[in-house]
């Protein structure tokens, strides 16, 4: 394995070849936005909000899975990046429904801090038809909201590759994605009982503990 | 492991078999039950949810009930210019269905799909696998008394 | 200029269902050539030379695609044909995959050498069933003249969905899963189905093969322009008296193709590639056919001056949003914002900030989606927007008049459609 010299936002640094960027950024110290990403699991690129300029690309890159390369250079917050990332979060603000200003879980959701470090107010877009879905409170473990859902499949990637239990999948096609289990079902496995990983990693308040759930520390039952 | 499979880590090894299996079952059935489904995920391993998800994404693996025949009109743009509105009309005039909806008597399901590559004979339809171009109000009301 | 029927040139000669007959015009000749005089090396080379680029679309370099896949150290490597014509106006695979499937499985073969790829797939799409059994027949007789032993061939059906013919979402398609795009890199030459070097090709691209062996790299980089070399296939449609498949030399200009050979008349406008092609108005009608310009899959659809831009660039965004696999949120998100703004429009119920937010998201599409479908939605819209304008602006300023006119609140309720 060798190493590469590259350059973000003016900064040189020498790195392992593979590093993705959003790496080599932080080991610099350099903040680019996530939103999809989990450390230490095979990204999926899927909200694009780390997507950042890289000389000689034509379109922007996503950081998270974006693999350095020998002299590359990269700029993280030119006005096409900003502008794009604005785009972004107020298209994900545009398909969410649902009330978060009153939400308990409002500051802890990452998608109304990140509209808030770009000045994305209430968006100028509308859908014909939002995807809203009732929420389920009848599960003991988890209570899913799934109209502040964003897609980012998270809790996917959790239940799959942390906890291993592979009960969670993305559902449908389009704009009518939706997180599934089963057969399209209400949540209802005792898989949950002593897990609650998908809700440590929702950025948003679509997946919250129900009342009285206490989920092991750490979350999946090893 | 592929990236893919890395990306949720269901990497079954029989995982290729899966969309070939589906089309099989809905040969046998005619649709993808819940049923159906459940016993693919038994027999394959692979979680029903996983199951759901792939067949969900497919248009040609619907997991509702449909009619014993499937009509497809193109609703694209070079039939679009050529009345496939006017289609739609003619075929709800005989069959007195929308897009989306099946017969009472189960006999035809109609959608509005994107282009099947005829556009040289637009306006045109599928009625399961066979392709009908060029058609006129009379020529659809034959086809379809045509399907006993 | 006339016609050049190269790529063509067997369908309605040969039997579509008879080996013999396409031995008989000499038929694997080029196969032959490849396997026992020319070395795996020496035919990605000629490829190179030959300036051969995709005919699916993307336009990349083939044999520099070949030579990634040939260096890439593997004891595994696949080929792909992409039979999942779903480009909106395209039709010229089908026809092609009915009336010559052995020039296409000659062509696999020699890349199969090429690349070093012992299975090779035709990914048919679904809507194109009543052919497999044509096909699956095709390999079969191939497979008996014993041509099959350095690459096998399965033909595999998709099951309806137009993103499967980008090539990420085809290989996850092949592998069980829901079609949706990869993020690249890696690219499939180097990582592709199940991890393994791949090299996908369109139909067309596939079929030119054999015509370059035979006839050599220079013969086919004289026809073309400088960037895009050889002859294409086009599919005329829409407002024309003669629509159907024209194989003209690369750089032949738009006019030739529509109005000379397809009786165009009256035009107002034509779309160059699909759902996601440029629109080019009359007064650019001269514009030739090549990469340099605009060129695409080959779908080409005519518009004539009954027709309104904004009904053709919604039709557009409501296939682009029913295809798009909802992965990454430019997209799935955006599609279905467009669609909003673009059918208010058509409803005459436009605002004033509508084209703002139409070029907003179009180049948000184009800059952050994750594959071609996402930023390439972006083109008819900014294309539209840039040569006709005005259909935009009038259409806002009636829904803007009728709106004071008649009051906002009964405006709504009369749902009026100008």
């Amino acid at each position: 394995m060798s190493n590469v010299n590259i350059n973000i936002d003016g900064k040189g640094l020498k790195v392992r070849d593979g590093t993705t960027i959003l790496e080599a950024a932080t080991s610099l110290g350099i903040t680019i936005p996530t939103l999809c990403h989990i450390k230490g699991l095979i990204p999926t690129g899927v909200c694009r909000v780390c997507v950042v300029e890289v000389e000689g690309s034509r379109t922007l890159m996503g950081a998270c899975h974006t693999p350095v390369s020998q002299g590359m250079v990269v700029h993280t917050q030119t006005p096409r990046v900003v502008a794009a990332r604005r785009v972004i979060v107020e298209l994900l603000l545009t398909a969410h429904t649902g009330d978060c200003v009153n939400d308990t879980n409002a500051e802890n959701c990452a998608l109304h801090n990140l509209a808030s470090d770009y000045q994305v107010g209430a968006p100028r877009f509308n859908v014909r038809s939002p995807r809203f879905y009732p929420a389920e409170e009848t599960n003991p473990y988890v209570v899913r909201n799934l109209s502040k859902c964003i897609l980012c499949r998270k809790c996917v990637r959790a239940c799959a590759d942390i906890a291993h239990k592979n009960i969670l999948s993305i559902g449908y096609r389009g704009f009518r994605s939706k997180v599934v289990t089963g057969f399209d079902e209400a949540l209802n496995s005792e898989a949950c009982r002593e897990c609650g990983i998908c809700i440590e990693h929702c950025p948003t308040g679509a997946l919250s503990a129900a009342p009285g759930f206490k989920a092991l520390k750490g979350g999946a039952v090893r | 492991m592929s990236a893919a499979a890395k990306e949720t880590s269901s990497s079954i090894a029989n995982r290729a078999e899966l969309l070939p299996a589906l089309k099989q079952e809905l040969s046998k059935n005619s649709s993808l039950s819940r049923t159906v489904l459940a016993s693919l995920a038994d027999k394959t391993g692979i979680p029903l949810n996983e199951i759901y998800g792939v067949s969900t994404f497919y248009s040609y693996l619907p997991v509702v009930a449909a009619g014993k025949n499937i009509i497809r009109v193109c609703g694209c743009l070079p039939c679009d210019l050529k009345d496939a509105q006017g289609v739609i009309g003619s075929i709800k005039k005989e069959l007195g269905i929308e897009p989306g909806q099946t017969t009472a008597d189960g006999k035809f399901t109609l959608e509005m799909v994107g282009c099947i590559g005829a556009c040289d004979q637009a306006p045109a339809m599928m009625i399961n696998d066979t392709l009908y171009g060029n058609l006129t109000p009379t020529g659809i009301a034959e086809i379809l008394k045509s399907f006993k | 200029m006339a016609e050049k029927r190269i790529v063509l040139g067997n369908c309605g000669v040969i039997d579509p269902q008879n080996i013999e007959t396409y031995l008989a015009k000499g038929g694997f000749k080029a196969f032959i050539k490849a396997r026992d005089k020319m070395k795996p090396q020496g035919i990605v080379e000629e490829i190179k030379k030959s300036g051969l680029t995709g005919r699916g679309g993307a336009g990349f370099p083939c044999g520099l695609k070949w030579e990634l896949a040939r260096n890439t150290k593997a004891k595994t490597k696949y080929l792909i044909c992409n039979a999942d014509e779903g480009e909106v106006g395209q039709f010229k695979d089908k026809y092609l995959l009915s009336n010559d499937p052995f020039t296409l499985i000659e062509g696999m073969l020699i890349a199969g050498l090429a690349i070093g790829a012992q299975q090779a797939y035709i990914y048919l799409r679904a809507e194109y069933h009543s052919i497999f059994n044509l096909l699956a027949e095709a390999v079969k007789q191939a497979k008996e003249k014993g041509f099959l032993k350095h690459t096998d061939i399965l033909v595999f059906e998709g099951a309806g969905a137009y993103v499967c013919g980008e090539e990420s979402a085809l290989m996850n398609s092949i592998e069980g899963r829901r079609g949706e795009s990869r993020y690249k890199p890696p690219y499939p030459p180097t990582s592709g189905l199940w991890d393994r070097p791949t090299i996908i090709n369109n139909v067309e691209t596939l079929m030119n093969i054999p015509h370059i062996i035979n006839n050599g790299a220079a013969w086919f980089s004289a026809m073309g322009t400088r960037r895009s070399k050889g002859t294409k296939v086009f599919c005329v449609s829409g407002d024309v008296a003669r629509p159907g498949i024209y194989e003209l030399e690369i750089g032949s200009s738009l006019k030739e193709l529509v109005v000379d050979l397809a009786g165009a008349a009256g035009i107002k406008a034509v779309q160059v590639g699909g759902s996601t092609g440029s629109i080019i108005p009359l007064r650019m009608i001269d514009t030739p056919l090549s990469q340099e310009t605009c060129l695409g899959s080959g779908a080409v659809v005519v518009l004539n001056s009954d027709r309104d831009i904004i009904d053709i660039v919604h039709n557009d965004i409501r296939f682009l949003h029913e295809e798009s696999c909802g992965k990454c949120t430019p997209c799935r998100e955006g599609t279905e914002v467009m669609l909003e703004i673009l059918g208010r429009l058509m409803r005459g119920d436009g605002e004033a900030g509508d084209i703002n937010k139409l070029e907003d998201l179009a180049r948000a599409m184009a800059l952050a989606s994750l594959c071609g479908l996402g930023q390439a939605a972006a083109v008819p819209v900014l294309d539209s927007l840039k040569y006709f304008r005005d259909e935009y602006n009038d259409l806002i300023d009636q829904s803007l008049f009728l709106r004071s006119y008649l009051g906002s609140e009964s405006y709504k309720s009369e749902e009026v459609v100008i």
